[in-house]
């Protein structure tokens, strides 16, 4: 009797600990919650369209530059990157027109984005998203702004000689489709402002 | 021994009682009005090899071997089919917008020409999914025209 008591005894003593230490869990949850909420809040009073976009782009370049490296590992992070990035767009700035252009790309980018950072052991799949997402991208930056100067490059050795474009920050060429084996292939197309 | 015995008891017993635990069959007989077909010309010739080939993962209709209904394989397909049809819906293709109609299509034709698809794990079961090499040239070009159909419209 006296056995099942104690273990009654430290059952509760157990509990009331716990409740004690949700508590203070809680507390720790909500200071950490009321930072996450003002902290986007005072940077978004400041942001344009064209920042947020630029999220995006950045994402999209550092993808690229992974890839160039012949890097899936890193590529995999920036794609989710970029799958973040999408997702914090604030469309409801956007006009009703323009929102259409953006969820349109968004919908298809954010799938490769999200392919792109789910294969990180197979660079080759990767590419091959990233050959579908160079023209999402394309589209996104003359639709919007990306806020920084930018080139549209094209490399005609890709899949068997079909060909696909990239967008890089640099005028030098530096190929993200076959990487360090001919990392000077390529021209440039365009330049986009 | 008696330990192994019961052992092996309690595994067939749990065999015959997952039995009882189906995965809901992914079955629909109806066409959809964005069906694959009532967006882009699909010859018969096509959807047979599509149906025979891709189908069983790809759209609202699988076809069921008699095998497929033993536990825990079904689970096993039932996720296969759950991941098949997320990246591509062949009975849910219009529903796309025309960007990603055009990558899909583009899609198909370079999972075929890598074989990557159909799967090597699905196609050693259904040997009648197995891809002839004319077949695959079909189904190539017929993405690609399809693709080019649907860029021409925009």
């Amino acid at each position: 009797m006296k056995s099942i008591f104690f273990v009654i005894a430290i059952t509760f003593t157990a509990c009331s600990n716990n409740n004690i230490k949700s508590d203070e869990v809680n507390k720790v949850d909500n200071n950490a919650m009321d930072d996450t909420i003002n902290s986007p809040s005072t940077v978004a009073g400041n942001q344009t369209k064209s920042v947020s976009m630029k999220a995006i782009v950045s994402s999209y370049l550092q993808m690229k530059n992974a890839l160039t490296n012949d890097n899936g590992k890193d590529a995999a992070t920036a794609g989710n990157a970029m799958t973040a990035a999408f997702q914090n767009v604030d469309e409801s700035s956007l006009t009703s027109d323009k929102k259409k252009t953006f969820e349109d790309i968004k919908d298809d980018a954010g799938e490769h984005a999200e392919h792109i950072g789910m294969n990180g052991d197979n660079i080759k799949h990767q590419r091959e998203h990233f050959d579908m997402l160079s023209k999402d991208l394309y589209d996104l930056v003359k639709a919007f702004s990306a806020g920084q100067s930018l080139y549209y490059d094209h490399c005609p050795m890709y899949n068997n000689k079909k060909g696909a474009n990239w967008i890089s920050e640099t005028k030098e060429i530096k190929n993200p489709y076959l990487g360090t084996k001919m990392p000077t292939c390529g021209s440039i197309k365009e330049e986009l402002k | 021994m008696k330990l192994i015995k019961k052992i092996l008891l309690a595994i067939l017993v749990l065999f015959v009682l997952i039995q009882f635990i189906q995965p809901a069959k992914n079955r629909s007989a109806q066409v959809l009005p964005m069906d694959i077909s009532k967006v882009v010309d699909v010859p018969e010739s096509m959807q047979i090899i599509l149906k025979t080939s891709c189908y069983d993962c790809h759209s609202n209709n699988t076809n069921y071997p008699w095998y497929s209904f033993i536990q825990p394989g079904a689970w096993w397909m039932a996720s296969h089919i759950k991941d098949g049809k997320g990246d591509l819906n062949f009975s849910e293709f219009g529903s796309y917008t025309k960007r990603k109609q055009q990558n899909k299509l583009k899609s198909i034709a370079k999972s075929i020409e890598d074989e990557t698809m159909p799967l090597a794990s699905y196609t050693l079961v259904h040997t009648n999914a197995n891809l002839s090499k004319i077949n695959k040239e079909l189904i190539m070009n017929w993405a690609t025209t399809m693709k080019d159909s649907i860029a021409l419209k925009n």
